[in-house]
């Protein structure tokens, strides 16, 4: 069994009196360690499915199943506690919280939850996170102090803050330009690799999906092509 | 719950302009009511600090006693229960006076007044003379001279006498015969005529021989109390201790707080109503500051509550800039409200983060507003006010008082807190009932 299962999973959104058929009857299978990228056009619905999975929006119609749980019927508490203790976000405007510093930005998570580790664990393991994506001499600057693939780097150690299963990444790389696309994409699949978190990000990159180990093309809302690869890439650094 | 203070502390700082006009509203409205208490506070104390010096005392015990004649006159002789009273309590009282009174006709030349005239012990009454502002003279000769008076500068100019100069008084003793004295003019002094409180002052022994009373007899026993607090208990000791055996209680708060002077002196409400069956040997009145202090703190309430209107609706109108302001701020905000709800942050936390905002603005805003008053008091407060003589008695020596009261204080800051969490609520409730893929799809 997958770590996330879509099946015949159908979201369909009102626009006023029109009807759009974002996904329209998806079905695949994700496994734990993946490297999985989403890919398709404009208006594809890749979007549409990463939240799907990320429990920030609920299916029309069909199964969503996230490590083992039927998202559907669950009341928002455990929507919440669901995305908390599972999921990580990336976003494609890397949404820093700009009262916060990095350091704080990366804690932020872990402060939501009960977690059980002394503060010592804590702060040590953040700060493995921050040096782990390149940013150990900027631990106290702001959000607006950082370049764009600097924020991108915050955002990723932030999603892997809380250890999740799986962390999501809705077009990564979308405000970057090409190399520094490249080199967070590398990060994540470093990450991906050193931690065994599952990642599943959206692109309309060719070069960048190549890097993925397991690619789902969309078109229209429906899957086309769903391809794993058998040799996953190993680190990258 | 310190994160969610964290972000809101930080939220607070991040639209500086804006915090410091929302902050600045609450604060001027603290300022107000703040100055306003404080100011009422003042007046309260002054008027109660200056009644107490101009009557000599906080607690007022009047004797009155029959002649063989019928007729009744005020007078206090050596009394053992009296004596041992004020020894008992001696630790709670400041320092007593033993006064006479007369109303006298004053006469210079051809002119002549009435005037209130009080026998004093000056070497008693050292809170007295400091309480007395000399405008002419000095208290100097006061010890040394015994047929020396004091006057109100205004009495002093109605005669046509300067100081230094022998005027003459023509006064009624106890018993109502006629009598004259020759009394000199050492000081004149500023007034407060228009309070009912212009009284003139000379030695005691000297009245007590025009009055037909012995040296060491008196009729108004005055005390000072270390605690204004317990001026009330500490008539209630007396009254009973001093009552007759066949003395009825004596109902004193049910008279009317009004009634209770008269050209400075405090009169004795129960010869309104009493029945004047003569009695044997003394009965005491006892009379105190407070009971004329109920009209005062009456207006001085009034005022508060006005203050208080006033406080509210300024608090009104910025709570509906608070409101609005925190709608503005959650559409600000969407994208960043998407970003914590994805990463598990709860409602109930969002809606705390605004929340806590709230509280941290009307926090500020008191403080903020507290510190002007305490600073505008502190400059206020030091200027000397050249005002007519009747403002000096809500002045202290001519400076206008500022008493904070840390209840009231307290009071206000919560008002203040709780109309800032209900401006904020219903906008923080919005942000946390937001749906997650709606606020991260936003644009903002």
């Amino acid at each position: 069994m997958g770590i996330v299962e879509l099946e015949n999973v159908k979201k369909v959104y009102t626009l006023g009196k029109a009807e759009v058929h974002a996904v329209r009857g998806v079905t695949f299978s994700i496994e734990k360690g993946d490297f999985a990228s989403i890919v398709g056009p404009s208006g594809s619905g890749k979007s549409t499915i990463l939240n799907l999975i990320g429990c920030i929006d609920q299916p029309t119609d069909g199964i969503v199943s996230i490590n083992g749980t039927v998202t559907d019927g669950l009341k928002d508490k455990a929507l919440t506690r669901l995305r908390h203790e599972t999921l990580g976000f990336i976003f494609q405007s890397f949404n820093l919280i700009p009262v916060l510093n990095v350091y704080e930005n990366i804690e932020f998570p872990l402060l939501l939850g009960k977690d059980k580790r002394s503060k010592k664990e804590i702060r040590e393991w953040i700060e493995f996170l921050v040096e782990a994506v390149g940013l150990g001499d900027h631990m106290h600057h702001k959000s607006n102090e950082l370049s764009g693939g600097q924020r991108q780097r915050v955002a990723i150690a932030r999603a892997l803050a809380t250890k999740p299963e799986i962390v999501l990444a809705d077009e990564p790389t979308a405000n970057l330009d090409s190399k520094t696309g490249q080199s967070i994409i590398e990060l994540m699949k470093k990450m991906n690799a050193e931690l065994n978190t599952t990642f599943i990000f959206s692109t309309h990159d060719r070069t960048i999906m190549d890097i993925a180990d397991h690619v789902i093309q969309l078109l229209d809302g429906l899957v086309v092509e769903d391809t794993k690869r058998s040799a996953k890439v190993g680190n990258l650094s | 719950m310190l994160l969610t203070m964290k972000v809101a502390f930080r939220n607070i700082l991040r639209q500086k302009k804006r915090s410091f006009l929302l902050a600045g509203a609450i604060a001027f409205g603290m300022l107000v009511i703040t100055l306003m208490n404080a100011l009422t506070g003042g007046v309260v104390g002054n008027i109660r600090e200056n009644f107490s010096h101009a009557l000599g005392g906080h607690i007022f015990i009047m004797g009155r006693e029959w002649t063989d004649a019928g007729q009744m006159i005020m007078k206090i002789r050596p009394d053992e229960r009296l004596e041992q009273l004020l020894e008992e309590h001696g630790a709670q009282i400041e320092g007593f006076t033993r006064r006479s009174q007369a109303m006298p006709t004053m006469i210079f030349g051809s002119r002549q007044t009435m005037q209130m005239l009080y026998g004093v012990d000056f070497a008693e009454e050292t809170k007295l003379l400091e309480s007395l502002i000399v405008t002419e003279g000095s208290f100097s000769e006061i010890g040394t001279e015994e047929a020396s008076i004091i006057l109100p500068q205004p009495v002093g100019e109605r005669l046509g006498v300067q100081v230094g100069e022998t005027m003459i008084i023509r006064l009624e003793t106890l018993t109502g015969q006629q009598n004259v004295g020759e009394v000199k003019v050492v000081a004149f002094i500023k007034d407060q005529e228009e309070l009912g409180l212009s009284a003139a002052y000379t030695s005691r022994s000297y009245l007590n021989t025009l009055l037909g009373m012995d040296p060491h007899e008196y009729q108004l026993l005055n005390m000072f109390l270390t605690d204004l607090d317990m001026v009330d208990e500490f008539a209630r000791v007396f009254r009973e201790g001093l009552r007759a055996e066949d003395e009825e209680e004596e109902v004193v708060e049910a008279e009317p707080a009004v009634s209770v002077t008269v050209a400075g002196m405090p009169m004795d409400p129960m010869t309104e109503r009493e029945e004047l069956t003569p009695w044997e040997g003394t009965r005491y009145q006892i009379m105190h500051i407070n009971q004329i202090m109920e009209a005062v703190e009456l207006v001085v309430g009034v005022l508060n509550r006005v203050g208080q209107v006033i406080f509210l609706i300024l608090l009104v109108v910025t709570m509906v800039g608070i409101t609005n302001t925190f709608r503005m701020i959650m559409i600000e905000r969407t994208k960043e409200i998407g970003t914590m709800r994805a990463f598990g942050m709860h409602q109930k936390q969002v809606k705390n983060i605004f929340l806590w905002e709230a509280v941290f603005l009307g926090l500020l805003g008191c403080i903020a507003g507290l510190f002007l008053a305490l600073v505008i008091s502190f400059i206020v407060g030091g200027i000397e006010l050249n005002t007519d003589p009747s403002m000096q008695f809500f002045l202290d020596n001519g400076k206008i008082t500022f008493i904070f009261s840390l209840t009231k204080v307290v009071f206000n800051t919560a008002i203040v807190v709780f109309i800032s969490l209900l401006a904020a609520y219903w906008p923080a409730r919005a942000a946390a009932k937001m749906s997650p893929i709606k606020a991260l799809s936003s644009h903002t």
